[in-house]
């Protein structure tokens, strides 16, 4: 690791326990303090750079297109007219878009909350079955959304695998294609409430057998203990991964795409079909409805992040 | 530096050149307008020179790869004699050909003149959107030798949806739009599009159509439209916003009347062909339709679609038309391309082609043209026992209207017909 | 070393049963709800990828067969899969060093800086993935980046929320304090890093670099409108068998072939590491 900061230490991770002394023939405590931040800062933003450079060229390349497409500044054929006909001709339709697709997050977000909740006290409170569990629910994670709506499909379809194991009822409900968006949500669920278990597993395993032992030796019962010890300790993994939950089922494409009713159109499903219209003038609007959709998962981003550093500060 | 704020400054003096340099990324594409010097494609003075050029070019052929004859009729007939001609052909397998057509606009947009696509499997709205755009190269096809084989005042291969074909692309196969329906099920099929939508009502939940802008279910759009303006001659191929006025609402009555005798009660529809098959096979509707009748014959033999599948011919006729490949302005590979193209029209493989054990797709060569040899390998094509032969198919047909309908009546069945329930 | 990590101190078997316990018979009931509610959307996959034909109302297959096991031995899909292994190698050997880089960054980095960081980390997830393409694709074009070149970056981009969130939670959960407390009896620092730095890094570099890898295994869209047909992967050949109709076996049966090769790699690797740590 090239490290051009002056000072004594052979590399990143041996610092703060010598270099109080090292540097204290300089007067001022607080200046040297000052210093030794400003030296911790200066290598925080350098190991950063490899990270942030990439990202924030590649979204600023994308965002900066998007938009001048979004303003007819970069058409296929004829010169650069500034428009906002791609965005005010169909502020409406984009609204209606807009709630679909935050009635679609939504849901998704709040199951696979619940159910990756649930996998998760399953896999720690039962030893064996649990693990098959574990092991089960980990195998969900490798596979692509897109593969996962078409099994979905396969599954909730008219005629479909439940269908014809129900004996064909007359009475099966629109699961696919439905008002409801049942499919596409329990795709959404069945894949992130894997993830969520994931995430939740890892953060909570090891404080809380102590406190579950204590809790149990207090006559806590095991609801009790559910309730009032895993909970609370799973907060902060739980509040990550609906996050994560939440903008990826947003702005998703193939689930909505293949499982959805043709009407009313989440964003991404009419930013993809208007993009690929024929009719060129059809992409401003395609841009401009992408962005919304970037807009909204950006703004539930910063409210989350923000949220999540308020509860660590406060603790 | 010592400040213990430096490392802040030092990150927006990071931040700020990353973000300038992403926007002068962008704009500085948005510069490159397509048409700027150095993208004038070699031309070619005759096809020896177009041969000599395509020795030893790889052509990307781009086209849909959800039919897998089609992909076998290319992997294992068309590109093995494209390879004896010192040419050597790559299939890039995609979803839907706007993809294709996409790439290419992108990569025009971005002034790139070494494009990855060499040649197209194109038609219609994605053809004239292309053509909007300037994005194939043009004037080519009267190089071919074997484009004397077809019929230069076949107004199929004049225009491709009202979009004049000068040249712009080569003709590949004949397709008829083509309803088919389960003989098991139905006895007394209707004999009308007028006659499908009454059938419809009277079997709630029988029938529907795939979601436009998916290619097939626009198709029927159009031809709803045409059915109830009483007939093809009624409505002008050219589009005007008065003639759309004039006919469309009618059509879109009908469809919103019928809406809720449809499949689900016409609260959605199939995405796409496909899904309507699905539909069908699994006897969930009784009725179906393609543009590409071809397909029925390997659906039928391998079981996808049930063997009581019969075509349903309309006594109007229904819409016809021809599909081509295309190559791209920018195309690297433009000699091998148009090998290609030529080697597509010959004869032998337009006939392999034909035989419904291939690929079934329709010739488009004039039989006229052909000598006795030739003839005798159509001749001898053995007849696919679900699909009728092209005359009949096409009989009364008409063909495609200009390809400003198309998003003009996608967009209103969207607004009036999709929402309503 | 083990002895003064808390964390590392030995399991008794079964502690993990004593802390919460449910009624054998709910949990076993409970269990094969799970079981089913995982497993269920598979069933159809697999049935399909061995029926020849499979119509409604026929519960199980008509008739079944195996020909589209057949196509996975051919060398276009052969070369599909290398691709698709490829080009999720490529991803996670780029976005893995990336993540633990900036995580590290904005682990260090107190108040707005950080956050600045973690919020730059995470942009890529408000960006739908065909967004990010779209927007993207004009500029790597005009700037001749090579088509694998350029799938490559924008997955990168794509796959760093996930990597850096893998090590920001890991060295959040440890927040140096096992460091102090090595360090505190006298542990040397490169005893540190070996000791303590190390495995608990290496099970988010494992997890960070499975997930990153699959953003490039499983890749359809940046794949087809950045690669341009030069980069035929496994997604993209089963993007054009679902497309069509009577595909679903070769759909079913390169569904699998996309499936189980990470699953492998997970039984392997992961699921142990998995278990262990549920354990722990």
């Amino acid at each position: 690791m090239n490290h051009p900061l002056p000072g004594p230490g052979t590399g990143p991770e041996d610092h703060q326990g010598d270099t109080g002394e090292s540097r204290s023939q300089r007067p001022g405590v607080d200046r040297d303090a000052g210093r030794e931040r400003g030296l911790v800062y200066r290598r925080s933003v350098l190991l950063a750079l490899p990270a942030v450079v990439p990202v924030v060229l590649v979204l600023g390349v994308s965002l900066v297109g998007a938009s001048a497409q979004s303003l007819g500044l970069m058409p296929f054929i004829g010169p650069p007219v500034l428009s906002t006909r791609g965005w005010a001709g169909s502020a409406g339709e984009l609204a209606k878009s807009a709630t679909v697709s935050a009635y679609i997050a939504a849901a998704s977000t709040v199951l696979s909350l619940v159910v990756g909740f649930a996998v998760a006290v399953y896999i720690l409170a039962a030893p064996r079955m649990g693990r098959l569990v574990a092991g089960l629910s980990a195998a969900t994670i490798p596979i692509p959304h897109l593969i996962g709506a078409g099994a979905m499909g396969l599954l909730l379809s008219d005629s479909g695998f439940l269908h014809r194991l129900l004996g064909m009822p007359a009475a099966f409900p629109a699961l696919v294609g439905g008002p409801w968006w049942i499919a596409v949500i329990s795709e959404y669920v069945w894949k992130e409430s894997a993830f969520v278990a994931l995430v939740v597993i890892g953060s909570m395993s090891r404080s809380m057998t102590g406190l579950c032992d204590s809790a149990a030796t207090l006559g806590a019962t095991a609801w009790q203990r559910i309730i009032h010890v895993v909970l609370p300790l799973s907060v902060p993994a739980l509040a990550v991964s609906a996050l994560i939950v939440f903008v990826y089922t947003f702005g998703a494409y193939e689930s909505p795409w293949l499982l959805g009713p043709t009407s009313p159109e989440p964003l991404p499903v009419r930013a993809v079909r208007l993009f690929g219209s024929v009719d060129l003038d059809a992409r401003p609007e395609a841009m401009a409805t992408a962005l919304v959709s970037v807009a909204a998962s950006a703004a539930a981003i910063l409210a989350g992040v923000g949220i999540l550093r308020a509860r660590r500060n406060v603790r | 530096m010592n400040h213990p704020l430096a490392p802040l400054s030092r990150s927006r003096r990071v931040a700020v050149p990353v973000m300038a340099a992403a926007a002068v990324l962008v704009l500085s594409s948005c510069a490159g307008e397509p048409g700027e010097p150095g993208e004038i494609p070699t031309t070619y003075e005759s096809f020896e020179d177009v041969l000599a050029d395509a020795d030893g070019q790889t052509v990307d052929l781009w086209m849909y790869g959800g039919d897998e004859q089609g992909n076998a009729y290319v992997d294992d007939v068309l590109a093995p004699a494209a390879a004896e001609e010192g040419v050597t052909l790559r299939r890039v397998p995609i979803t839907d050909t706007a993809d294709a057509v996409n790439r290419v606009l992108s990569e025009r947009q971005a002034g790139r003149t070494d494009g990855s696509v060499d040649l197209v499997w194109v038609n219609g709205a994605n053809f004239s959107t292309g053509r909007q755009a300037e994005a194939w190269r043009c004037g080519w096809t009267d190089l071919l030798p074997n484009m004397a084989l077809t019929d230069q005042d076949d107004p199929l291969l004049q225009n491709d949806f009202g979009t004049p074909v000068d040249g712009c692309e080569a003709p590949w196969h004949k397709a008829q739009f083509t309803f088919f329906y389960n003989s098991a099920a139905i006895t007394d099929p209707p004999t009308t599009l007028e006659g499908i939508l009454e059938w419809a009502r009277d079997n709630p939940g029988r029938f529907t159509y795939p979601a436009p802008p998916d290619f097939t279910g626009s198709v029927f759009l159009r031809e709803v439209m045409l059915s109830t303006a009483g007939g093809a001659e009624e409505v002008p191929l050219d589009y005007s916003e008065e003639t759309f006025d004039e006919h469309a609402p009618a059509a879109l009555d009908a469809l919103r009347e019928v809406a809720p005798s449809l499949w689900r009660g016409g609260a959605t529809y199939p995405r796409d062909e496909q899904a309507l098959n699905t539909l069908f096979a699994d006897g969930e509707v009784d009725i179906a339709m393609t543009y590409g009748p071809a397909t029925l014959t390997d659906l039928v033999a391998s079981e996808a679609l049930p063997d009581t599948t019969k075509v349903l011919t309309l006594e109007e006729g229904t819409v016809g038309n021809a599909s081509f490949l295309a190559i791209p302005a920018n195309a690297s590979d433009p000699a091998g391309a148009m090998v290609v193209a030529n080697l597509a029209l010959s004869p032998e493989q337009q006939a392999a082609k034909a035989d419904p054990g291939t690929w079934g797709q329709f010739p488009v060569l004039d039989t006229a043209r052909l000598d006795a040899d030739q003839q005798s390998l159509f001749d001898d094509l053995p007849a696919s026992p679900v699909v009728p032969s092209y005359d009949e198919l096409s009989r009364n047909a008409h063909g495609e209207l200009a390809a400003d309908w198309v998003p003009a009546l996608d967009e209103a069945w969207r607004q009036e017909v999709a929402t309503t329930r | 070393m083990t002895a003064v990590l808390p964390a590392k101190r030995p399991v008794r078997p079964g502690t993990r049963d004593v802390s919460v316990q449910i009624r054998p018979v709910v949990r076993a009931g409970l269990g094969v709800l799970l079981v089913l509610w995982i497993l269920a959307p598979l069933l159809p996959v697999v049935l399909w990828s061995v029926a020849g034909v499979w119509r409604a109302p026929a519960v199980t297959p008509d008739t079944y067969s195996v020909n589209a096991f057949a196509s996975l031995g051919e060398r276009a899909t052969l070369r599909a899969g290398l691709a698709s292994l490829g080009l999720g190698v490529a991803v996670a050997v780029v976005a893995t060093p990336l993540g633990f880089l900036g995580a590290l960054a904005a682990q260090s980095l107190p108040g707005r800086r950080g956050r600045a960081v973690d919020l730059i980390l995470l942009a890529p997830l408000a960006i739908p993935p065909f967004a990010l393409v779209l927007g993207a694709n004009t500029t790597l074009l005009r700037l001749h980046v090579p088509a694998f070149a350029g799938v490559v970056l924008i997955l990168v981009v794509t796959a760093l929320p996930y990597t850096a969130f893998m090590y920001r939670s890991a060295l959040a959960a440890y927040e140096n304090q096992f460091e102090d407390v090595a360090r505190t009896l006298g542990a040397h620092p490169r005893q540190v890093i070996r000791h303590v730095r190390v495995p608990l890094l290496a099970t988010a570099t494992a997890r960070g670099f499975f997930l990153a890898f699959l953003v490039g295994w499983g890749d359809y869209v940046a794949t087809l409108l950045v690669g341009g047909g030069q980069l035929t992967t496994l997604p993209m050949l089963l993007g054009a068998a679902a497309s069509s109709t009577g595909n679903e076996q070769l759909t079913a049966v390169l569904s699998l072939s996309v499936i189980i090769p990470p699953v492998i790699i997970l039984a392997a690797f992961g699921i142990p590491a998995l278990t262990r740590k549920a354990v722990a």
